[in-house]
């Protein structure tokens, strides 16, 4: 066990440097840099002070010293400053993460406490109307754009409640807040859940299947306590796996979510920073979404090996 | 393994079906939702191959008569603020998302076939090395990974294409690679390397068909996702230009903005959107099924 | 707020009223206004950024030398007022303009304000000074100033190279504020002081930014509001259901577009909507150096086709107006009389007409019905960029012209044209004052980096400068005619028109007054306050 959790540190630590060349690669491969978006809006290009503007942000170096400059600046716990604020990057990142993640949790909470239930319900039920009406259901869920849905749900509120859940300003208290991103969540949250009732459901159904349930029935344990205790124990496993997976993907939809709810997290961040070309922004994020990905799955691995002893990690 | 003998799997379930026609009904009869949402995509396909021949106007053409105009009978689904026809850009915008869907999903299948077939093939440093690049692809969503490639490509459909494309490669990369290893250690590819078979001849003729059968799961699966993945791109204005009639483009902001004006403008390519994808979800579980018994429901 | 008071009124203000008739009777001190702003700009400097993102909400932190009249809607040279300035005087040669300053007058760190902070402006403006702005949009406004001199503690003077009436207009627009001396241009970018009514609180990147209240205004008994806060929602579609739902006072300035505003008024009637020209013009860039565009009969061909009526109908509802390239009577003060612009080709009659004339110079270059002209249309990937670019491809169909919209990414635009890789662009051109000089030597000089057709006639580069000279203002207008119609004639940069949107606010807010001519001149805001 031990050695195997050095192995999957060390796969971590190469993928997050793999990670690091890839978008700094990438994003120099993107046109045009933050010099050209500042002359933008004067409606002119003026080379010379676009050089001045380069050459004060290093970005006249080679492309091997500006990599080792940022590198060494992250292992240091110095993320540099924004090029559009010229504030500190972590003083720009570090409060808009805590509003993505409280709205990426309340997403998960709300696809669980939706998925899993349904999904069970659709496996007991299997192929009967009420199945086919929850299949169609999580169908659907994977199909809606998820900002489509969130204008659907705009258009609502605006209509019947002459009101509207966008961010205008901070929340006072805690209570406001769940408030106000109940409804962006329910709105990204909805095609997650629709995945975990589908998975739900086929681990639940291949479970059910099982011989050892065939005993439990057989030996007289009643339906209901099967169903619901032998069998979903065992097909919360793969329900896990996803909810690790779906936990990347969340950042994915939050980008349209937070962009039509106004909402000042990171995932909107990180698409104005690269429309800006804000190298530090985007670098440092994508940096940290990575590390949030890797460490997730790594949990979620690790979560495996408690929810199921037969699993043994050996080197 | 997880191939399947379509005839078998046929004749287990008890039918005695010959012709085409009488096992497209079979299946359909066997598959409702499958059957559904083929029906769906088919309608889409039409829709897109034919859409000259069924839309009056050009989706394209501006009209200051038509600038907001509501559905009814001079323009079946409303027109936009331009004044163009809404019906035509819809049907035409199949043409896009189709394109889209499924141009990024062979694209990605095929260089992810290739990937891993080689990487599940060769082993070695080769194998390593595709393993490690496939988790640092994987290390961010998909979303993220379209917008830094999409941003970096500029905004054109060949562009849009590739964009979508290079996230989807990891997934394909890695089943095709894990049917691969399993694959090649049967005993018929031993059999084919002891008659001096080239290894080439063999990742081939043998190991590949019979790694179809789930890349076929896959792609179905995929082609949804790319759809979406379009619109999302489309909708930030990192996707396909103007004046390419995309759903996505059209759900983006001069839509939303008459939200409550011309409702119609917003609902009309997000149907679209939904229904094509929720076709292909319907026809990917139903091939799944079909193909990969192990998850049969 | 809450703990708002009504306001003893002052008998003096009474008497001020007959400049400020707007004003109510009784105004009320407090409460925050609220605002939606619509994009993130690349710093709060006003100097250095040429938007309105910046100019709107920034302007109200400053005070310039002279300003123009907050509560008249028409800006012109009547309406010019002192600010930092009590009073100002020309020279016998119409060359020396000088300011006497107020006194008393305190930075928003507490450093009070002399004329040295006035000459340190526009040393860093005329890039004099060893400090440097990052970048320098206005610098053409300023080619005529040789020089400021500071006469004493309270007296500036600007020294011109030649009589320049104009100047002063420029220096009464919302982009002309003082800057103090003793704070670097880099630290106005992200933390500025001033003097204005409203001090600068937080401007954080796609959230908002925050002033409060100065309390030690120079102007007894101002600001009303405590504070005003601009917050950033990138989607339109966001912002107006914001202020429909009740979220925001008031509209970003010239958001609502003709088509949107019914449904406002539907839904909020009892807003008060102001419809008014934006001060942005739809454009064509024409590359005229290289084939097939240098050849003279297309490009006449194309001015024929457009139509500029279908434009204006689908751009705005029929709201926009058809102008030369200055903003259009009654609101603009220089631009084109109708009777004049209707003599222009493209700009009237039989459609069908010039269309039939457009395609048999179509033919005589070459092309027909069988052969037809490839070409793009490069535009940037905005909105109000596209929707027009499209239009024109569709029009530009009716003379054998196939054209392809050619999206060029934002960052890359001014370098695309600059470098002239484009056929046919299609761009938009603000103006910030409604004042010849600002807005001809920047755009049709030959010299001009913002020249991006590099249409160079020398002979109307005189006529310009001789215009700029002219004291008599009648004489200057028929002069400033003469010049513009030319423009139009030579399709140095067709104006397809000249666009209107609205700016609406809930019945709470008072004594607001929209510039008609300008967006960005009407922000100072010392005396708007909320009835609540």
């Amino acid at each position: 066990m031990a050695s195997y959790l050095v192995k999957r540190l060390l796969l971590m630590l190469l993928t997050l440097f793999g990670m690091s060349v890839l978008i700094f690669v990438m994003l120099r491969l993107v046109p045009g840099n933050i010099a050209d978006i500042v002359f933008e809006a004067a409606g002119m290009i003026d080379d010379a002070d676009k050089a001045q503007i380069e050459a004060e942000l290093g970005l006249d170096q080679p492309i091997i010293v500006q990599y080792l400059q940022w590198i060494g600046g992250l292992v240091q716990g110095d993320l540099g400053f924004s090029y559009v604020s010229e504030k500190p990057t972590i003083e720009e990142i570090g409060p808009r993460i805590p509003i993505t993640a409280k709205l990426a949790l309340m997403a998960l909470i709300f696809s669980i406490v939706l998925g899993l239930p349904l999904g069970v319900i659709s496996a007991v039920r299997q192929n009967t109307k009420l199945d086919y009406a929850l299949r169609v259901i999580s169908l659907s869920g994977l199909s809606l754009p998820s900002f489509w849905l969130a204008l659907l749900i705009l258009m609502f509120c605006v209509q019947y409640f002459g009101t509207i859940p966008i961010y205008t300003r901070p929340p006072d208290t805690l209570w406001d807040e769940l408030l106000l991103y109940s409804i962006p969540a329910a709105a990204v949250g909805f095609r997650s859940s629709a995945l975990i009732m589908r998975l739900t459901r086929s681990s639940m159904l291949e479970v059910l299947r099982q011989d050892y349930i065939r005993t439990a029935r057989a030996m007289g344990a009643s339906n209901t306590s099967v169903n619901y205790y032998h069998a979903l124990k065992n097909a919360v496993l793969p329900v896990t796996t996803i909810i690790g997976i779906e936990a990347a993907f969340l950042i994915g939809g939050l980008i349209v979510t937070e962009t039509v709810f106004n909402i000042p997290g990171v995932a909107r961040f990180l698409v104005e920073a690269i429309l800006w070309r804000d190298y530090p922004i985007v670098q440092n994020l994508v940096m940290f979404i990575a590390l949030v990905v890797v460490v997730v799955n790594f949990l979620v691995d690790l979560l495996y090996v408690v929810l199921d002893p037969r699993i043994k990690y050996a080197d | 393994m997880t191939t399947v003998d379509h005839s078998a799997e046929l004749a287990r379930a008890g039918a005695n079906v010959t012709g085409w026609a009488s096992r497209t009904l079979f299946l359909a009869n066997r598959y409702p939702l499958g059957a559904f949402g083929a029906v769906i995509v088919i309608l889409f396909v039409f829709a897109a191959i034919f859409a000259d021949v069924i839309t009056p106007v050009d989706p394209t053409s501006t009209n200051p008569a038509k600038s907001l105009m509501a559905p009814g009978g001079q323009a079946l689904m409303g027109a936009d603020f331009m004044g163009r026809d809404m019906y035509s850009r819809v049907v035409h915008g199949a043409r896009i998302s189709l394109a889209v869907g499924l141009g990024s999903t062979a694209l990605g299948c095929l260089i992810g076939v290739i990937i891993g077939l080689a990487s599940g093939y060769l082993l070695g440093w080769f194998d390593l090395l595709v393993q490690r690049v496939i988790d640092i692809m994987q290390a961010l969503p998909l979303l993220v990974m379209a917008l830094v490639m999409a941003a970096s490509l500029g905004p054109s459909l060949e562009n849009t294409i590739i964009a979508i494309s290079i996230p989807l490669i990891p997934n394909v990369a890695r089943v095709i690679r894990s049917n691969t290893l399993a694959i090649r250690e049967l005993p018929y590819v031993e059999a084919a390397r002891a008659q001096g078979m080239s290894e080439v001849r063999i990742a081939v003729f043998h190991v590949l068909p019979n790694t179809l059968a789930p890349l076929i799961v896959l792609a179905t699966a995929q082609l949804g996702a790319a759809i979406l993945t379009e619109a999302s791109l489309s909708f930030l204005g990192l996707g396909i230009p103007e004046p390419h009639p995309s759903w996505g483009r059209m759900l983006s902001e001069s839509a939303a903005e008459y939200v409550r004006t011309a409702p119609w403008l917003v609902i009309f390519p997000g149907l679209a959107i939904s229904l094509v994808v929720f076709g292909t979800n319907l026809l990917g579980d139903a091939v799944r099924d079909l193909l990969d018994p192990r998850q049969r429901s | 707020m809450r703990g708002s008071y009504p306001r003893a009124v002052a008998l003096a203000a009474i008497v001020i009223g007959s400049f400020a008739a707007s004003s109510a009777i009784a105004q009320k001190s407090g409460g925050t206004l609220k605002i939606s702003h619509r994009d993130t700009p690349p710093s709060v400097s006003m100097h250095e950024e040429a938007t309105v993102s910046v100019a709107a909400p920034m302007m109200a932190v400053f005070n310039n030398l002279v300003v123009y009249d907050q509560h008249k809607p028409i800006n012109s040279t009547e309406t010019i007022v002192p600010e930092l300035a009590e009073s100002w005087s020309w020279s016998q040669d119409a060359k020396v303009l000088t300011f006497q300053l107020r006194q008393g007058v305190q930075w928003h760190d507490g450093k009070p304000f002399t004329a040295e902070d006035v000459k340190c402006t526009w040393d860093l403006l005329t890039e004099k000074s060893k400090q440097k702005f990052r970048k320098n949009p206005r610098e053409t406004w300023y080619t005529n100033l040789k020089d400021v001199k500071v006469d004493g503690p309270h007296q500036v003077s600007f020294h011109l190279g030649r009589p320049q009436p104009g100047i002063l207009a420029m220096l009464a627009a919302g982009y002309s504020p003082v800057y103090p001396c003793h704070v670097s241009p880099a630290q106005m970018r992200t933390k500025p002081i001033g003097t204005g009514p409203f001090k600068f609180v937080e401007f954080k990147q796609n959230e908002f930014i925050k002033l409060a209240k100065n309390p030690n205004y120079w102007k007894q008994g101002k600001p009303y509001l405590d504070a005003i806060e601009w917050t950033i929602v990138r989607s339109r579609s966001t912002r107006i259901l914001g202020f429909v739902a009740g979220e925001f006072h008031m509209t970003f300035p010239v958001d609502i577009t003709v088509p949107l505003l019914k449904d406002i008024t539907s839904q909020r009637p009892q807003a008060t909507c102001e419809l008014q020209p934006t001060n942005v013009s739809v454009n064509l860039l024409v590359n005229r150096d290289a084939p097939p565009f240098d050849n003279a009969k297309i490009r006449r061909a194309m001015l024929l086709t457009m139509d500029r009526k279908a434009f204006i109908d689908i751009l705005s509802e029929g709201k926009n107006d058809m102008g030369g390239a200055l903003l259009p009577p009654p609101e603009g003060q220089w631009g084109l009389p109708p009777e004049r612009l209707a003599k222009l080709p493209g700009y009237g009659g039989d459609m069908a007409k010039n269309r039939n004339e457009a395609r048999k110079l179509m033919q005589e270059a070459g092309y027909g019905p069988n052969k037809r002209l490839a070409v793009k249309v490069s535009t940037r990937n905005i909105e109000v960029y596209r929707d027009p670019a499209v239009i024109l491809i569709d029009h530009l169909k009716e003379i054998y012209i196939d054209a392809e919209l050619d999206i060029i990414d934002t960052s890359q635009w001014y370098g695309r044209i600059a470098r002239k890789e484009y056929a046919v662009g299609l761009n938009l051109t603000g103006s910030s004052v409604d004042e010849p000089d600002a807005y001809f030597f920047e755009n049709y000089a030959c010299a001009s980096e913002r020249n991006y057709t590099k249409y160079c006639n020398a002979d109307l580069e005189k006529k310009m400068v001789a215009q700029s000279q002219e004291l008599d203002v009648k004489k200057r207008q028929k002069m400033v005619w003469d010049i513009d119609e030319q423009l139009q004639l030579d399709g140095a940069r067709p104006i397809i028109s000249h666009g209107r949107a609205a700016t609406c606010w809930q019945p709470e807010v008072k004594n607001v007054t929209m510039h008609r001519n300008s967006i960005y001149n009407g922000w100072r805001w010392d005396d708007i306050w909320l009835d609540k």
